[in-house]
Formats: structure tokens, C-alpha cells, sequence
């Protein structure tokens, strides 16, 4: 059952939509990450929901109570979610139990059950020895962990996460995303997490929704997403990926430059105009010798560049047409620059993209 | 953890940012536009309210007007150049080598910033006036030469140039001195590796990018030379010569001459606007201004043997802007005249007992000063601040036009507003003049822009997210503002408040066209006393103006930063 729920939901900054008549359901618990480039209206999105900004159309409801309509929008105070900010958002007069302890004690609840819910979230965070410690005596980390806590212990029925992660470094944040995960498979809140990173996206979303330019590209469960893409956009988007262009021919077949014909397993085909086929890096598979056969979906090229990395090589192979094409290889299989290839592309990994 | 605890209830109340927004907006273009307005009617018409240009073309033809406003402009320039020659060179001294007492140096500029610059042209004619200055006497008695013999003049158009300098060069030291603070030290550095030679990055990278901040300062240097009464009134009147502010100041001596003082005002406006546009086209150019760098500590040059001729330098800067004039202040106020010898003998309290047991005007000039100060200083801090939340949050639709009135009289000079309040209140409807409601008008005025530039930086500093955490953990935007805006912007509060302070008490441009003899100030009776050639007595209202300066900027500059500080993302 949808919990949250946004219906043409609508935000125009002057005469420019940065939030175009979205629709969208999260089912109650579930993990959704609005996953975008910047400026695609992910941020706005989730401000809406907290209602720090009032739509310009359309609504948002919780639990089948409208929340937010142009001129009729509930405060983020009354609409018991939580939010984590980008920039953690601690507040540095505060010490680290305070700062947990604030939504706690707006609710006026009484002060032995404060000191008991706060102990209790701050361990569940590793947070315990640090609870009279001021934020800026804190690592990027902890401070990360706080602004969780902080927003978990007043259970809040809806849980808002603004690009968490993107101050911490690599390691740590990757550590991050699977305590976030981890996290909510525990306490199960209605989450919404905005982020640009994809990987972020893969390893905490239930549903990962890719918006562009105001509008929801597609929404999915992250191997719809990553398998079977609805458009350029989103291909290119989500994981690496080659993109050849060309007219359709036949039933299946998309006709590209230089003689590269590829017979597609899935997708959509464009009756009029370019279809893109969007084949990964590593479903392609390359060959130093001339194969038997090599009709449909394989062609010729030569390598302009190859890359030890120590689990794979990566190659660059650029093919008749003036097209370059990304791929990637085993170990062994190790061919100088300026040699000839032969390329084989499967049609189970040929994606057709109409738009 | 399970149960889901209700969020609070709440009663939506009233949004009260709609009317506050409203009454603020009245306030302000009260305060700015009716001065500006009664003063563009006075400069258009005749005594009868009749459109002329009558008095503009007075303004041109008259030969002693034409006169102040070259040697004003003149002087101001001067004032300019010297504050860049002298500033620049102390500033890269203090920022960028390894002068010693460096930090005390600073100390002794920002000193310099808080003395009222009326003050230091009476400390400088303590020590130059031609028979008795003491510079004049050491001299005579040095080479042991006749009365009429002197080697300092300071009621001269040289000495007038001087003696404002003295107190205008800390506007380019402190942006000179800051910009170096702040450019990286990598940018140097590159210089360096491509085989710049230590002289050559000096000259093409470093001074380069200090410029744009040298020239600013250069510019508020000379917009402050261009609108100082004070030290004009006291050095150039004596040496039979006009700058424009105190003609427009003569224009209001019996006979008054209302509507020649409004059009004589309105070139001084323009001009004030045309220098401020100056001054933020060549800070805003982007690129040149060093904005954030990458804290690389700042490059360090070693002077060697060039030491202690760097600090012979920077201290005799120092001497002549701070410590002799502070030393003759003190020696005035302590000895029964100027030429006494420093002798036991000669040591007397009898100016102090002058000053606040004799001289009936002192005490309530004193209780004027102090209450007009704090009065000023928190009701200009209680809007400022406000403003500066509306503006910041963008809570009110339009809020910016509140910003944009509250910096506006930044652009009006001191005795221009007089001029304007002047015309606006000291009329039948209001007959403010000659109560202290008008001083208060002008000095909320003066002070606005100090005041929300201050507190407007202050909120920029706090991240909206941190109000916004507050809000989604349910508390409603009164108590965000109480819990968690408020605690963080206390220390700019107080340093604001002080600051406000500080300018209200020693502020004499708009007071001397507004004041009476109810309405006394400190600085006014300074001035009157100047007059009568009291100098003992001004010494000890001035060592108080200054004792009370200096006791607000230690108090704010001491203010507790509070516990530990986030610094919120870049």
C-alpha cells in the first residue's frame, strides 16, 4: 500500500519547472532513491516532501492525509518526519547527546525516557562514548552517525536523506551506505534518499527512481534500472555503458554506422527516426582472432588503448564509422595498440532505446 | 523501538512575518527617503516652495563656493594617495614578512581606527599649532630660536591632508592587509618554481592581487576625507579656508540659508554614490579578488638587515597617527597648560575637576552621549537583525527591498542627512529639532548599513539546513529562531551592538546641524571647547571618549565564540 505519494506534484522557480508534474507511490517501509545529475529536481523533490517549499501544482499525501497542495501546505514541523542534511546540520552549541536529545524533548516527553531512548540510539549509532563531545571535536564520520541518530530516535514516520554521503571520503563512505542500510532494514522507515552517486543508489534502494530535468526518467528495483534501461538517459546514467545509433531494420535489427548491424533481445524500437542500442562495457566480448562467422552483431576494429588494471584489462577499439567503443577483457587476453580486433556484441545484451 | 511517538501538536498561529515585514519597510524608507526627499525639494525651489534652479546656479557662480568644493576634492584625493604610499607598504610589512611585534602593530592601527578623527586634528594642533604646538616649542627650545619661529604649521592645507590621513589610512592597511592574509600561498609558489626571482613575484603576482582591495580602500579613504566635518572645522577654518561640509555647515549660521545648503549637499551626494559604485565595481570583478584560498599558510618573506628599518618605518607611522597624539592628549589633560614642563610640579586634576564638577554642560552632554548610544546601538541591532532574517531566509516575498533601504544611507555623508533631517523635522509638524529624538533618527540612520552588513554576514554564516533540522524535528520557526539561530549569532549580536556604539558616540557631521543647547553631545562640546581654545579640557572628554571606545572593543572582541564551531560546508 502507498504510503507517500506524490501526484502531479509540480514546482516552478519563475517560468522554469524544476519539478514537472511528477507521480510517484512508496509503499510504507520501503527504501527510495531519487537518483539524478544535479540540477534534475532531486533536491527540490524532497524539500517539497518536508515541506520546506510549497508545491506550485499537483499534492503530496501521507497515509491518505493531504500534506502539501499550492496554498494549503502543513509546516515540516507537523508532519513528524526526519531529515538528514548534506551538511549534517549539527548544531555546534549543542553537544552530541543534546543534539539527539532536541526532537525528544520538543515532544515534551519525560526526562527519564529522553535519557533511555537517547542511550539506546546512540549505541545502536557507536555513538555511546561520545555523547558530551561537541560536533566540531567530532570526525566527518561521527558527525555523520550524530546527524543519524539525531533523526532516528524520534521514530519518525517518514525519513528524508539529502545526498548523505558526499562529504565523507571513499572509504568511509562506502562504510556509510551499508550502516544506512542497515539501519533501515532495522527500524524499517518510510525513506526517501536523494544522491547523484549510482553505487549509493544500487546498494540501499528498494526503488530507485532517475529523475532528469524535473521529470522521472524511470523508476524501478535497481536490476530493472541497471538491466533493462527505458532510455538513453538512464543507460548511459546507471553503470557504463556504449550507445550506437542507427535505423532499424527488420524486426529486431538496428542498422548502425560503418556496417554494424545489431540484433537486439529487448527494448524498443523508434519506427521513425534513430534507435539507440545501449550494450555494457563488459557484455562485450573481444576477440584477437577472425571468428568463423561474423554477420550479425560482430565487427571489426583496432585498439587505440589498453589499460592494466589488475583485475581486467580496459580497452578502447575504434570501429568503421568513426565510433569508439568501450570494453573490457580478462587478464590474459592482452593486445598491443594499433592491432585488429573482432568484436562480438550478444543480443541478449543489445538494448534497444527509442528515446 | 516500535511505537511511533505523535508529532506535537501544534496551533498554526499567526505568520507574523507578513506585518513586521510591512512595519519594517515603513520604518526604513521613513528613515532614509523623507530626509532625501525634503532635501531635493529645498535644492529645486525658493524660499516660498517656487520650482528654481535658482540655487544651483548660485552654487556655480559663487567663487568661494566653487573654491571649497576643488580644495575639497583636492584634499581628498591627497588623503588618498598618502593612505596607499603609506599603508600598502605597512600592511605587506605586517602581513607577509617577519616584522617583529607585528600583532602589536595591528593592535595600534585598529587604534587608530577607533579615534574619532575630530580628536586626532586636536591632538595634532596640541602638537603643531605654529606658537603652541609642543613639536614647535621642542624645536625653539632645541635650537634655542625666538617666539614666531616654527617648524610645523598644522593650520594648513598640507597639515589638514595629514592630519585626516592619519585616520583614514587604516581603511586600506586593514583591506590590504586582509587580502594578503588570504592569498595563497601556492599562487606564489608557482611563481617561484617557473623562476620568478623573490622581487619579481612580489611585483607581478602578489602586489597584483592586492590591488583591487588597495584601491578600494583608497576609495572609502577619500569618501571619508570628502565628508568629515570635524577636522576641517578645526584645522582649515582657523587657516581661513572652506571644504564643502563646512560650507554647507556656515550656509546654516544665522542668516540660514536653507535651500543653498540643500543644493550644495546634492554634488556631495553624488559624488559619495559615484565613489561607493567605484569601490564595489573593483571588489566585484571576479578573478582578481582572493576569495577563500586554500588555507596555505601565507608565505613568509625575511627582511634580514633590512629589520630594523622596517620597523623604524612602521613605528614612526605609528608615532605620528597614534602615540605622540595619544601622549600630547595625555599631557594636555594632565598639566596646567600645553608648554608646562613635565614636572610634579606642573601635574594637575584641575581639567578633570573642570570638566565634571565645574563645567555645568559636561554631565549632561555625558548622560546624552551614553543614552543616545545605547539606544541607538540596540534598536539599530534589533532591525538590522530582523531585516537581515528576512532578507537572508527570504521568508517575506520582496524581503530584498528591505535590504537594499538598510543599505542605502551608506551612500548619504553625515552632514547631507543632517541637512535632510534638518529640513524634514525641524518644522511646525514635528518640531523635532532641538530634542533628542532627531540625533536619534539621524544616528539609526547613519548606523543602518554597519549594522545590517554586520549582521547579514553573521547570517550567512549559519547554514539554513541548521534551522531546517530544527523545523523537521518540530519546532515551529519562532522556536528555530530561539533555539538554534539565536545561540550561534550572540557574538555577532554583542560585536554589532559595539560597533553600533562606538560610531553613535563619536559621531559630530549630522550632530553638529542638529544639536542644540539642550540637545548637547560630547563630541559637540569637544568641538565648542575647541572654539574657545580649552584644550586641557578637551584632552580629558577625549581621553573619556577614548576609554570608553576602547573599554566596547575589548568587550567584543573578547566575546566567548561558544562552545566548539561547525564550520558548515564551503
Amino acid at each position: 500500500m502507498a504510503f507517500v505519494e506524490l501526484v502531479g506534484l509540480t514546482k516552478q522557480f519563475g517560468s522554469l519547472a524544476v519539478v514537472n508534474k511528477i507521480n510517484l507511490a512508496i509503499d510504507k517501509g520501503n527504501l527510495v532513491c531519487l537518483l539524478g545529475p544535479s540540477g534534475c529536481g532531486k533536491t527540490t523533490t524532497l524539500r517539497l516532501i518536508a515541506g520546506f517549499i510549497e508545491p506550485s501544482g499537483g499534492e503530496i499525501r501521507v497515509g491518505g492525509k493531504r500534506i502539501s497542495a499550492p496554498g494549503a501546505s502543513a509546516p515540516p514541523e507537523a508532519r513528524n518526519m526526519s531529515m538528514i542534511f548534506q551538511s549534517y546540520a549539527l548544531w555546534p552549541h549543542m553537544t552530541v547527546y543534546e543534539n539527539v536529545a532536541y526532537g525528544l524533548r520538543l515532544r515534551k516527553l519525560p526526562k527519564t525516557e529522553i535519557r533511555a531512548r537517547v542511550d539506546e540510539i546512540l549505541a545502536a549509532t557507536k555513538l555511546s562514548a561520545l555523547g558530551e563531545r561537541y560536533p566540531s571535536e567530532l570526525s566527518g564520520g561521527q558527525q555523520q552517525r550524530v546527524s543519524l541518530a539525531r533523526a532516528l530516535v524520534i521514530k519518525p514516520e517518514t525519513l528524508l536523506l539529502d545526498e548523505p554521503l558526499s562529504n565523507l571520503d571513499a572509504n568511509l563512505r562506502e562504510e556509510m551506505r551499508f550502516e544506512i542500510r542497515r539501519l533501515h532494514d532495522e527500524f524499517r522507515y518510510t525513506t526517501v534518499y536523494v544522491t547523484h552517486d549510482q553505487s549509493e543508489a544500487m546498494t540501499t534502494a528498494d526503488l530507485i527512481v532517475v529523475m532528469n530535468q524535473g521529470i522521472i526518467e524511470q523508476s524501478g528495483t535497481p536490476e530493472d534500472i541497471y538491466q533493462r534501461p527505458m532510455s538513453e538517459f538512464v543507460a548511459r546514467f546507471i553503470g557504463g555503458t556504449n550507445i550506437f545509433k542507427g535505423k532499424k531494420v527488420g524486426t529486431d535489427s538496428v542498422a548502425c554506422a560503418g556496417g554494424l548491424v545489431l540484433r537486439c533481445a529487448s527494448g524498443d524500437f523508434a519506427d521513425q527516426g534513430e534507435t539507440a542500442v545501449s550494450v555494457r562495457h563488459h557484455d562485450i566480448l573481444l576477440f584477437a582472432d577472425k571468428p568463423a562467422s561474423t554477420d550479425a552483431n560482430w565487427i571489426a576494429g583496432t585498439v587505440t588503448r589498453q589499460i592494466y588494471l589488475g583485475s581486467h584489462r580496459d580497452y578502447l577499439v575504434s570501429i568503421p564509422g568513426g565510433e569508439t567503443v568501450r570494453t573490457v577483457a580478462p587478464i590474459t587476453v592482452a593486445i598491443p595498440v594499433g592491432q585488429q580486433v573482432w568484436l562480438n556484441f550478444p543480443p541478449e545484451h543489445c538494448r534497444a532505446l527509442a528515446h | 523501538m516500535t511505537s511511533t511517538v505523535q508529532a506535537p501538536v501544534f496551533n498554526r498561529g499567526i505568520d507574523f512575518s507578513k506585518p513586521v515585514f510591512i512595519l519594517l519597510a515603513a520604518v526604513l524608507a521613513v528613515l532614509v527617503i523623507l530626509p532625501l526627499f525634503w532635501l531635493m525639494v529645498y535644492s529645486f525651489t525658493d524660499i516660498d516652495r517656487n520650482v528654481t534652479f535658482d540655487n544651483f546656479i548660485k552654487l556655480v557662480t559663487d567663487r568661494a563656493m566653487r573654491r571649497s568644493f576643488g580644495i575639497a576634492i583636492g584634499m581628498a584625493a591627497l588623503v588618498g594617495i598618502l593612505a596607499c604610499v603609506v599603508a600598502t607598504p605597512m600592511a605587506w610589512l605586517v602581513a607577509r614578512t617577519d616584522l617583529p611585534y607585528a600583532r602589536f602593530v595591528r593592535i595600534l592601527v585598529t587604534a587608530s581606527f577607533v579615534t574619532p578623527p575630530f580628536l586626532g586634528a586636536i591632538a595634532w594642533e596640541i602638537l603643531a599649532a605654529p606658537n603652541s604646538g609642543i613639536l614647535n616649542i621642542l624645536y625653539r627650545w632645541i635650537f634655542g630660536l625666538t617666539d614666531g619661529e616654527f617648524l610645523f604649521d598644522i593650520y594648513t592645507f598640507t597639515g589638514l591632508v595629514f592630519a585626516i590621513s592619519c585616520y583614514t589610512f587604516p581603511y586600506v592597511f586593514t583591506l590590504v592587509a586582509n587580502a594578503l592574509d588570504r592569498v595563497p600561498s601556492d599562487l606564489e609558489d608557482a611563481s617561484s618554481i617557473l623562476g620568478a626571482k623573490w622581487l619579481t613575484t612580489l611585483r607581478r603576482v602578489t602586489f597584483p592581487m592586492v590591488v583591487p582591495a588597495m584601491l578600494a580602500g583608497a576609495l572609502i579613504a577619500i569618501l571619508q576625507a570628502l565628508t568629515m566635518f570635524g577636522s576641517p572645522a578645526i584645522l582649515a577654518l582657523p587657516a581661513g579656508f572652506h571644504v564643502i561640509t563646512t560650507k554647507i555647515w556656515s550656509l546654516f549660521q544665522y542668516p540660514p540659508k536653507l535651500e543653498l545648503a540643500a543644493a550644495a549637499a546634492i554634488p556631495l551626494l553624488l559624488l559619495t554614490i559615484i565613489l561607493l559604485r567605484g569601490q564595489k565595481w573593483i571588489l566585484g570583478r571576479k578573478g582578481y579578488t582572493v576569495l577563500g584560498g586554500k588555507s596555505g599558510a601565507p608565505r613568509v618573506t625575511e627582511l634580514g638587515k633590512f629589520k630594523w628599518l622596517a620597523v623604524a618605518f612602521v613605528f614612526g607611522i605609528l608615532c605620528l597617527t597614534v602615540i605622540f597624539p595619544y601622549l600630547a592628549l595625555i599631557k594636555t589633560a594632565f598639566t596646567e597648560t600645553i608648554d608646562a614642563p613635565l614636572t610634579w610640579e606642573s601635574f594637575t586634576l584641575k581639567h578633570f575637576n573642570f570638566v565634571f564638577f565645574e563645567f555645568s554642560a559636561t554631565r549632561l552632554a555625558v548622560f546624552n552621549t551614553l543614552l543616545l548610544g545605547v539606544l541607538t546601538a540596540t534598536i539599530c541591532t534589533v532591525i538590522a537583525l530582523v531585516v537581515s532574517y528576512l532578507v537572508s531566509r527570504k521568508s517575506v516575498a520582496g524581503a530584498g527591498i528591505l535590504g537594499v533601504l538598510a543599505t542605502a544611507p551608506v551612500a548619504i555623508p553625515g552632514i547631507v542627512l543632517g541637512v535632510g533631517l534638518f529640513l524634514s523635522y525641524a518644522n511646525p509638524t514635528f518640531m523635532l529639532y532641538g530634542t533628542l529624538w532627531i540625533l536619534l533618527i539621524a544616528f539609526l540612520t547613519i548606523e543602518m548599513p554597519a549594522g545590517y552588513q554586520q549582521l547579514s554576514s553573521a547570517f550567512q554564516g549559519v547554514h539554513p539546513e541548521l534551522e531546517e533540522a530544527s523545523r523537521i524535528l518540530g519546532a515551529t520557526r519562532l522556536k528555530a529562531l530561539w533555539q538554534i539561530t539565536a545561540p550561534m549569532l550572540r557574538t555577532s549580536v554583542v560585536a554589532t551592538w559595539c560597533f553600533v556604539f562606538i560610531g553613535t558616540i563619536r559621531e559630530l557631521s549630522a550632530t553638529i546641524l542638529l544639536t542644540t543647547a539642550n540637545t548637547k553631545l560630547v563630541s559637540v562640546i569637544i568641538y565648542d571647547l575647541n572654539e574657545s581654545g580649552d584644550l586641557g579640557a578637551i584632552s580629558v572628554l577625549g581621553l573619556l571618549l577614548l576609554v570608553v571606545s576602547f573599554i566596547v572593543v575589548y568587550i567584543a572582541s573578547k566575546m566567548p565564540l561558544g562552545a566548539g564551531r561547525l564550520q558548515p560546508r564551503g
